[in-house]
């Protein structure tokens, strides 16, 4: 490659991002977004009712899934687009979540009887039933160590070595989940059966008689407008985390190691310590996202934690744009949607039966043609654009121009 | 013996072992730098002089062997934790951050610092080593020249304010008139008061430079010398000054 035609590009990739920082730019979009968001309950029916198009429109309860998922997309996001460490076991984090909330709120642990803000479930009920706010919390922590955990013999290796071990990690788990009915008698898992019901999130009668918050959200009248908002918050905070990570010194160095692990280690990047973080820090999300799931559908049950949701998972942050936090919650927003009901309904619609069957083939499909028309994804990162455009220039460039 | 105050070593490898695996690429280097001097380590490729620099940085601990950094033993400290001591380089080829900026690639460098409040000034005083990186301060450091790309290397470990400076091969695939430049921005940065263990292969501007050198054969120390002496030295002529001249 000459130098000459490169020098005028990269001139022009500078002009474009001085425009970027624009308030309207930066501010205004993501505030109509959110706006429209939290009041698509309010607009829902009235969507429904437009012809041809109104199927398309996701239902509420679809719009949790869709919004829970993308919420992990977004956690793994760190993991995969800001640090670029490939992870094919984010499932296992999801899994890790959901049965925190399983133990901590549920009847599993029968020979205990524990209650500590617990709602809509009777003082006397055997199990341990922790407040939901308390439970995803801990199970943010649990997950996050959980990550730790996992990072520390494996994080040593680099690139498709990585992948492998945590595609292992990824089917450990949920082998550990579905035989876990017997650990030495004790029943952790509840085998194949899962552990349900889970408790519903909720304030308890004094928050709710005393300033009208919902006491639970199961029983409440608008529960799917309450779980869809508390997802929507639960993802807003996920969001927020991940782009203030992102412009911080942990951020950078991470983007560091992904560029050039050598040259972050020379330039004393604690190599181990800021992969770990990464590690730990998209488990945490994950962890959030598994239990609150688990507490929306009030179980957790092994046959969800499969290799293919890793995938899936990944697809949403390949499709969106790797490290582009808008990017990947477009990504997730498209592709939890097609899983949830947008394939079905696509389906009914053109009198194809059993299109969600060949679920994976589509999402393969999407994901090839994605690489071949914009590899960068829907809505790239900037930093990422430079290095599939202008590929890797680790080795020098010769050059003479003094 | 040797961590007397006065006599000025700041570096001092003592029979430093390395492996590679099972292979064994430093047999027993010993050498030292010290307060305000250029110490040059110069030999043929694969004689270990890349090997040396990533003992002492942490990137490959020695098997065997000591090394010490003004009075405290780092043989086996990591890499984060010796930058962070003051020891700075600009690597074999470079290793810049191509994706970012020149000024985002000198930022990086301040990364163990915990004065960031000088940040400014440092930045200054690489300007005005190289006034070519002020010009491209925007641009990507993987679109630069090799030379432009060299400036940033040795640019971007000045930012740490090292107590000591390693350069890997500041002159490798340069043009001959970027070459001179290089070695004199290192001379000016060592007049500054910093000291400088420079690994070269360009034997003859690297002994014109420094004021003490070692030869480096096949993972050993074949000779030490004042660099004048090395200059003049028939083994050291025949070998590795033959080439260039």
């Amino acid at each position: 490659m000459s130098r000459g035609p490169r020098r005028p590009k990269a001139f022009d990739a500078g002009k474009i991002a001085d425009r970027l920082p624009d308030p309207v730019r930066r501010l205004l979009l993501p505030a109509v977004v959110i706006g429209l968001g939290l009041l698509y309950p309010f607009y829902i029916d009235s969507l429904k009712d437009f012809a041809v198009v109104g199927d398309y429109f996701p239902s509420l309860n679809s719009m949790v899934i869709m919004v829970v998922f993308t919420m992990m997309a977004v956690g793994l996001n760190i993991v995969v687009g800001y640090a670029g460490l490939l992870d094919l076991g984010y499932v296992a984090f999801y899994a890790a979540g959901a049965y925190t909330a399983a133990w901590l709120a549920s009847l599993q642990f029968e020979q205990v009887t524990f209650h500590f803000g617990s709602v809509g479930v009777s003082e006397d009920l055997p199990g341990i039933h922790i407040s939901i706010w308390l439970v995803l919390i801990a199970a943010a922590l649990f997950t996050a160590l959980a990550g730790i955990m996992i990072g520390l013999p494996t994080l040593r290796l680099r690139g498709d070595y990585l992948a492998i071990v945590t595609l292992g990690f990824g089917e450990i788990i949920p082998q550990v989940v579905r035989n876990g009915d017997s650990i030495g008698g004790f029943d952790l898992t509840h085998g194949t059966f899962g552990i349900s019901p889970i408790d519903s999130p909720g304030f308890g009668t004094t928050l709710s008689d005393a300033i009208g918050l919902p006491e639970s959200y199961r029983v409440a009248e608008n529960a799917q407008e309450l779980f869809f908002w508390t997802a929507l918050a639960l993802l807003l905070f996920t969001v927020f985390c991940s782009v203030r990570l992102r412009d911080s010194r942990l951020g950078r160095a991470w983007i560091a190691i992904r560029e050039d692990e050598t040259a972050a280690a020379a330039m004393g990047i604690p190599l181990m310590r800021t992969k770990t973080w990464a590690y730990a820090i998209g488990a945490f999300f994950g962890g959030i996202a598994g239990a609150y799931y688990a507490s929306f559908k009030s179980g957790a049950f092994p046959a969800d934690f499969y290799f293919n949701i890793s995938v899936f998972l990944l697809c949403m942050v390949i499709l969106g744009g790797m490290g582009s936090v808008w990017g990947v919650i477009v990504g997730g927003m498209i592709l939890g949607w097609l899983n949830v009901e947008g394939l079905a309904t696509i389906g009914s619609n053109a009198g194809i039966a059993d299109v969600p069957k060949y679920q994976f083939g589509i999402y393969g499909a999407i994901i090839v043609v994605m690489m071949l028309v914009r590899p960068t994804g829907l809505i790239p990162e900037r930093r990422r654009k430079r290095e599939l455009e202008e590929g890797v220039h680790d080795e020098t460039l010769y050059g003479t121009s003094h | 013996m040797s961590e007397q105050a006065g006599d000025g070593v700041i570096l001092r490898l003592d029979d430093v072992h390395t492996y590679y695996g099972s292979i064994h690429a430093l047999k027993g280097v010993s050498l030292e730098v010290r307060e305000g001097e250029i110490v040059t380590l110069i030999g043929a490729n694969g004689a270990g002089k890349s090997t040396t620099l990533r003992s002492i940085n942490g990137l490959n601990h020695p098997r065997d062997g000591r090394i010490r950094f003004g009075d405290k033993d780092i043989t086996n400290d990591p890499a984060h934790a010796i930058v962070k001591m003051g020891i700075s380089q600009s690597p074999e080829g470079r290793k810049l951050f191509p994706r970012m900026s020149v000024l985002e690639n000198l930022e990086m460098g301040t990364f163990q610092r915990r004065d960031k409040g000088n940040f400014k000034e440092d930045l200054d005083r690489v300007y005005s080593l190289f006034p070519r990186l002020l010009e491209r301060k925007a641009q990507k450091a993987g679109t630069l020249s090799g030379g432009e790309q060299q400036m940033v290397a040795i640019g971007r470990a000045l930012m740490a304010r090292p107590k000591l400076l390693m350069l890997d091969e500041p002159s490798m695939g340069l043009a001959p008139i970027f070459v001179e430049k290089i070695f004199e921005i290192v001379r000016e940065i060592n007049e500054q008061g910093t000291p400088i263990l420079l690994v070269e292969q360009n034997a003859l501007m690297a002994l014109d430079t420094a004021q003490r050198g070692y030869v480096m054969e096949t993972g050993r120390i074949a000779l030490a010398d004042e660099a004048k002496a090395l200059r003049t030295n028939e083994q050291v002529r025949k070998t590795y000054l033959g080439e260039t001249e």
